[in-house]
């Protein structure tokens, strides 16, 4: 595949890798960055990836890998040094912390309860559900059994059923 | 069907997360910085590689065999046979002398190896220590060398070898006292060149700054006058 072939390819699924990133990150400037520097990767690895196999989950991946390697580590690195928490104490599911005024504001109930969701939880609805990826290819983008990729859909939406019941009792 | 997303099933849940969940689309400067950002540079011209690779395999053989060419030969007899003696006196300060005899207990045996007499023979002063004398053979000639030692440790080598019709070369000559020997620069050494009869007389040293070589020009003038070489035979 030729190099303008591959970027025209991937430039593609901007529109919804870029919505992945604003899920994950809530902040535009940080997804921005996220998006970009998923593609320079994607186009820098390119020769990785195998004609005839899904560019979109591959792309998934990358972004999630990136967002992983360097925002997740950033977010974590700021409760561990203030409290000192080992980071064999913490928790496998992170809830999403409280919302921030300068993030980017919900306008519905149901995307402020995605955004209260562990992010293992989210993503798995997001690429599951939202992006429509086979659970195969959820799989390996979140790097685990189909098994688990059901197991994490079962929990997300209970878990999203119960946010949702709050806010409706309100 | 309810609108309580609290009451709907997995798979309405699923379906109504896919419908009403905002999507944010990406904005159009986020394209073009990717875009610019995976240009490529300009294609550079295809001979630019090979010229660049072909030259810096040049330079390397240069590096590499440059310790192996032949050194150019000064032009001057003079000069040519002075490099011979800056090289006996270099190896002089790394090994010492081959034999180490005293002056002037060993002045006959000199005579006899050497063919050279010393009539008279600057013996060493409050500047300059005298360590040894010892008969060589340069250029085919027979000789003897007398190594000094000043106050700050530079050694200072005497060598004297019959070389008759050996020309002097009359560019570097330096007026000093009464005396105009030739003053002769070779991988940072200094010699002082003269001739007495049909013998050349050299004295080198390390000394090449310019402090140095009038403290040389010092050392010349105390060997000059109080030696006095002449041929035995």
């Amino acid at each position: 595949m030729a190099d303008s072939d591959f970027q025209g390819q991937a430039l593609a699924h901007l529109d919804a890798l870029h919505n992945f990133a604003m899920y994950l990150t809530r902040n535009p400037a940080e997804a921005e960055d996220l998006v970009q520097e998923t593609y320079l990767r994607a186009f820098r690895f390119s020769h990785r990836f195998q004609p005839g196999t899904h560019l979109r989950a591959w792309l998934f991946q990358i972004l999630r890998n990136t967002f992983l390697t360097f925002y997740r580590l950033r977010e974590r690195e700021l409760p561990l040094a203030e409290d000192g928490v080992p980071d064999w104490d913490a928790p496998m599911f992170h809830e999403a912390p409280a919302e921030d005024p300068s993030v980017l504001e919900a306008h519905t109930d149901l995307e402020r309860a995605m955004r209260r969701l562990p992010d293992d939880f989210r993503t798995v609805l997001l690429l599951a559900e939202v992006e429509g990826l086979p659970l195969e290819e959820v799989a390996q983008i979140m790097a685990c059994p189909v098994g688990t990729v059901k197991s994490r859909i079962f929990r997300a939406k209970e878990r999203l059923r119960a946010i949702l019941r709050d806010y409706e009792k309100i | 069907m309810t609108d309580r997303y609290s009451e709907l099933s997995d798979e309405a849940l699923g379906r109504r997360l896919a419908a009403d969940l905002p999507r944010h689309a990406a904005p159009a400067r986020l394209r073009v910085a990717i875009e610019a950002a995976t240009e490529r540079p300009a294609r550079r011209p295809f001979w630019l590689a090979p010229a660049l690779a072909a030259a810096a395999t040049a330079l390397i053989l240069a590096l590499v065999f440059m310790p192996l060419l032949p050194r150019l030969s000064p032009s001057e007899p003079a000069e040519r046979l002075a490099r011979i003696v800056v090289a006996e006196h270099t190896r002089a300060v790394m090994w010492g002398a081959r034999r180490p005899d005293i002056l002037p207990a060993s002045l006959p045996w000199l005579t006899q190896e050497t063919g050279i007499t010393l009539t008279k023979v600057f013996a060493g002063d409050d500047q300059l220590n005298l360590i040894a004398a010892e008969p060589v053979y340069l250029d085919q000639r027979r000789g003897l060398a007398v190594h000094y030692r000043d106050a700050d440790g530079h050694q200072v080598t005497y060598v004297v070898l019959p070389a008759p019709g050996l020309p002097m070369p009359e560019r570097t000559r330096v007026k000093i006292d009464r005396f105009r020997p030739a003053l002769v620069h070779d991988n940072g050494f200094s010699s002082w060149v003269w001739k007495e009869g049909d013998l050349a007389c050299f004295l080198v040293s390390d000394m090449v700054s310019a402090s140095d070589v009038v403290r040389f020009k010092d050392y010349f003038v105390r060997v000059r006058l109080a030696t006095e070489p002449i041929p035995a035979y």
